[in-house]
């Protein structure tokens, strides 16, 4: 068998994710953002797990996500660095990995015939990256990607 | 939820010998006896380690003559990537559920 040495040319295709909502822009805006700790899936997507207590994002520019324990410790996901209300939001991400392990997100809200297109993109795999890794090997990356994953089992936490 | 091929595949990663096998790899495939040289531990222990590689769905191996010959498969990897994917996808399935309890009523501050 031979190996597809184009399998993942280039820089490290970001994921994209979006759902449909049946409410205007602004709400889904302010749902999205002010109101995370009341949808946010917790349990299973936390630095605390059990332990989490609240997640909580600022509004505007330079603001904090930051997750609470129950036992009052605080995890700092990121740092909004984009605040259009009602348009979109972009903020930094890192739960529970060290600085230099950052990743982006951006939250874009459209109006649709039903309500808003809620879209999410999050770039920057490269970061994650072993340094000495060439970046012309076929893997291009996600295999250091997911390394990372396996060494920093408290978020995600795989089960 | 990781399918179980990307639990198997992130338990695999999870050892840090095994994580140095597949860095190897990840420049040409390789005989094992290429694989082993440098690594702290010895052949047999680097065997086991491919086929636990192996079983998890990240590297694959063909004889060529005498020697196995060893390679990163990447779909194992891409099944791991859908993982991450799924994570995104599981929270923003909770926000449209939240957005759907919102509009009937339920506004809990």
């Amino acid at each position: 068998m031979t190996i597809d040495a184009r399998t993942q040319p280039g820089p490290i295709a970001p994921v994209v994710k979006s759902v449909e909502v049946a409410c205007a822009p602004d709400l889904a805006f302010e749902l999205f953002t002010s109101r995370i700790g009341q949808w946010w899936p917790l349990l299973t997507h936390s630095v605390y797990g059990e332990e989490a207590a609240s997640l909580v994002m600022g509004a505007g520019i330079g603001e904090e996500i930051v997750e609470t324990s129950a036992a009052g410790e605080r995890s700092i996901w990121g740092t909004i660095v984009t605040w259009e209300p009602g348009r979109s939001v972009a903020f930094t991400w890192r739960p529970g990995l060290p600085v230099e392990e950052t990743t982006d997100v951006v939250v874009r809200f459209t109006p649709t015939a039903r309500g808003t297109l809620v879209e999410l993109v999050h770039t920057g795999w490269e970061r994650w990256e072993d340094p000495i890794s060439n970046r012309d090997d076929y893997d291009a990356g996600w295999v250091a990607v997911m390394a990372r994953f396996a060494d920093r089992a408290s978020f995600p936490e795989p089960e | 939820m990781p399918s179980p091929t990307s639990e198997a595949a992130l338990e695999a990663l999870a050892d840090p010998t095994r994580r140095a096998i597949v860095a190897r790899l990840r420049q040409r495939p390789l005989p094992v006896g290429v694989i082993a040289r440098d690594l702290p531990v010895s052949r047999p222990a680097v065997s086991s380690h491919l086929r636990i590689l192996s079983d998890a769905g990240l590297v694959t191996h063909r004889t060529a003559g005498t020697r196995n010959v060893y390679a990163l498969r990447p779909e194992g990897f891409a099944d791991l990537r859908g993982w991450l994917d799924s994570l995104w996808g599981d929270a923003l399935t909770a926000f449209a559920a939240y957005v759907d309890r919102y509009e009937e009523g339920d506004r809990t501050p």
